[in-house]
């Protein structure tokens, strides 16, 4: 009696592969849920890939596009002569059509205290071209970054502006750091 | 009946319904929250309210003195022949070796980008002190960094983007200054002895530069040639008395730009070329005919220009601006006692060489710079081309050595290149191909971008806030 209620080598080996390839499966199963589980990961942009192309204004589903200019604050010169607001061939820093580089008119320029401006974006007029990103990258400290604002964005399954990209800009995100700003640590979402 | 009285109904109902459509149409605007885009809209003052009550050069404090045998000299902005070229014949290391740069001394300095002048053993530097807010004129030791003096007055600064930019000109009896609002002072060099001080921004109206002045002064003969671009675009001013000797009249209102005035002598003229914000011009500097326009262009019109006008061979000279802006070469032709300018040729930073901040090499009939960050694949590499072809791009430094904004100087066949975050690179000075030979970072800094001084085996560099003094020569 004692021999058949003893565990045999055979049924140890045999037991301890099921155990084990059920808990490979087990892994793999929770590791591709949590990959694959769409509510948790945005579509997002890189700034720091971003070449300006124009397509996140004309590729997305969304007319406008999702796609707006963030201003990061922390890396803003606040300068007289930004190269995201007024035109490269500009004589006059002021507020006239004409000098103003933003298609919409969807940068506010407001004097601050002798030298400096502030700059703000109304992203109801911004249709995320990308132009003042361009020339605030060319001029200035970089301080305008495009992203896609997820309040608006529709998060589709393949986002059609990752599809454009030239520059392989657009990745899937976790939401936790759904906003890719540069020029200062990501605020990370509880 | 009943079918005309359905009929008259129908055509009321229709009449009804265009009449409120016509009038919805006629009253309807559909514009009337749009807002014309006019300037004042940002509520910018009409004019700034200036400070008269800048007293230049009011305090002076000395340290120590020195005794000294060395006898180097970088005078002013580019060196002595303002070619930022060192000429003294002393070898200097190829590499950094095991044991790393030989630093000497480290001076911490405030925000900026102003860099030494280095004259017979003793380093002077334009400095603002933030908290003190006092701009000085600083003289240190070259071989220990020890200061020996400082002569200052006090302005308020506010931090933008740096605040002292310029580099101080220095002879054997004077040592000429221009502060980040346009003050002007001259003392004794030994000493630090106040001698005289001009408010550019008083006296010729001149309008302080978005991030304050940039423009390095000359010293030519024991005059001090300034641009004010004013009421006078240049003036030429007696180092001994602080008399003004003679001024150019600014007809085409040019403003003040960040590029500095450089001499040239073509034909046999002397004369003196600007660029400001407007134009270029060559002024008068020898003859009767001193402070007299003897040429002007106003088709390089960039609203920046950092780099000062690079003078080539037979005439030629190369005028470049960042952001965006591109570079022009022009030919001077003599015309009568004056000259006509020919534009050679005129291009965007893509399309050849162009700089953003500092001032091209001119070298064996190549020009050495680094290409803007605007400047398509090429961007911000080191990069050479031959005189007569500014177009063609000989070499880079290829896309795994990229630089900055920051400066770069030739001495003893080889180039120093700072980068930005305080590396130095050096490079044999090939017209064939970039050939590097080492790199070392010097220090975490950030916009290292004030140009280098060398002189005596000792190399000057700074970052936004620092000032290093490296020992280059071989054992």
């Amino acid at each position: 009696m004692e021999n058949q209620d003893k565990f045999n080598r055979r049924d140890f080996l045999h037991k301890s592969l099921r155990t084990g390839i059920g808990l490979s499966l087990v892994g793999v199963a929770a590791f591709l849920a949590r990959k694959t589980n769409a509510g948790n990961y945005v579509w997002q942009l890189d700034p720091s890939k971003c070449v300006q192309c124009g397509r996140c204004a004309t590729n997305c589903v969304l007319t406008p596009s999702a796609v707006k200019c963030i201003h990061v604050y922390d890396m803003c010169g606040y300068c007289d002569l930004c190269g995201g607001y007024l035109r490269p061939e500009t004589k006059e820093f002021n507020t006239a059509a004409e000098s103003q580089l933003c298609p919409t008119s969807a940068i506010k320029r407001k004097f601050v205290e002798e030298p400096f401006f502030e700059y703000t974006i109304d992203e109801k007029l911004c249709i995320g071209c990308g132009k003042c990103v361009k020339g605030c990258n060319a001029f200035g400290n970089g301080s305008l970054q495009l992203q896609a604002q997820h309040k608006i964005c529709v998060n589709c399954n393949e986002c059609s502006i990752a599809r454009a990209c030239p520059a392989e800009a657009w990745s899937r995100v976790p939401l936790s750091e759904a906003y890719q700003l540069r020029g200062f640590e990501n605020p990370k979402k509880g | 009946m009943k079918e005309k009285a359905k009929e008259r109904i129908v055509l009321s109902v229709v009449a009804g319904i265009g009449m409120v459509a016509f009038l919805w149409w006629f009253f309807h605007n559909p514009v009337r929250d749009m807002k014309a885009n006019v300037p004042g809209q940002d509520n910018r003052p009409l004019k700034t309210v200036m400070s008269d009550s800048v007293i230049i050069g009011e305090k002076f404090k000395e340290y120590g003195t020195i005794k000294t045998t060395l006898t180097g000299k970088w005078p002013r902005f580019r060196g002595a022949d303002i070619d930022n070229i060192d000429k003294e014949k002393i070898k200097l290391i190829d590499k950094f070796g095991s044991s790393g740069p030989k630093i000497l001394w480290k001076v911490e300095l405030g925000d900026g980008h102003a860099a030494p002048a280095i004259y017979n053993g003793r380093v002077y530097v334009l400095d603002y002190d933030e908290r003190k807010k006092d701009d000085a004129l600083r003289c240190f030791s070259l071989e220990t960094g020890q200061e020996l003096w400082r002569r200052w007055y006090a302005v308020n600064l506010k931090r933008n983007h740096g605040m002292s930019r310029t580099i101080p000109a220095v002879t054997d009896k004077y040592v000429v200054t221009i502060g980040p609002r346009c003050q002007v002072m001259c003392t004794d060099p030994i000493n630090g002895n106040f001698l005289w001080g001009i408010d550019l921004a008083r006296e010729f109206n001149t309008e302080v530069p978005l991030w304050y002045t940039g423009q390095c002064p000359l010293i030519d003969h024991d005059t001090a040639i300034i641009a004010p671009a004013g009421t006078s675009l240049m003036i030429g001013v007696d180092c001994k008395t602080g008399k003004v000797c003679w001024k150019t009249p600014n007809s085409g209102k040019w403003k003040m730009s960040h590029s500095s005035v450089i001499p040239m002598t073509f034909n046999g003229k002397k004369m003196y070329v600007y660029s400001a914000i407007g134009g270029v011009c060559g002024v008068s500097g020898s003859g009767r005919d001193k402070g007299r326009i003897l040429w002007e262009t106003d088709k390089f019109m960039a609203s920046v220009i950092a780099p000062s006008p690079l003078v080539l061979d037979d005439g030629k000279i190369l005028l470049t601006a960042g952001y965006g802006y591109g570079s022009m070469l022009i030919q001077l032709v003599p015309s009568g006692d004056r000259f006509s300018v020919k534009i050679l040729k005129e291009y965007k930073p893509s399309s050849g060489l162009a700089s953003e901040q500092q001032t091209p090499i001119f070298y064996r009939h190549h020009i050495f710079a680094i290409l803007p960050k605007d400047a398509g694949a090429g961007r911000n590499q080191f990069v050479c081309v031959d005189e007569n072809d500014v177009t063609k791009i000989l070499w880079t430094s290829s896309k795994t050595d990229r630089y900055g904004l920051g400066p770069y100087l030739l001495a003893d066949g080889k180039f120093f290149i700072l980068n930005d975050d305080g590396t130095l690179s050096i490079a044999k000075a090939n017209l064939s191909e970039f050939q590097y030979l080492d790199k070392a970072k010097l220090f975490d800094g950030q916009d290292a971008w004030g140009p280098m001084a060398m002189a005596d085996g000792y190399l000057l560099l700074r970052d936004s806030k620092q000032m290093v003094c490296l020992d280059m020569r071989t054992k």
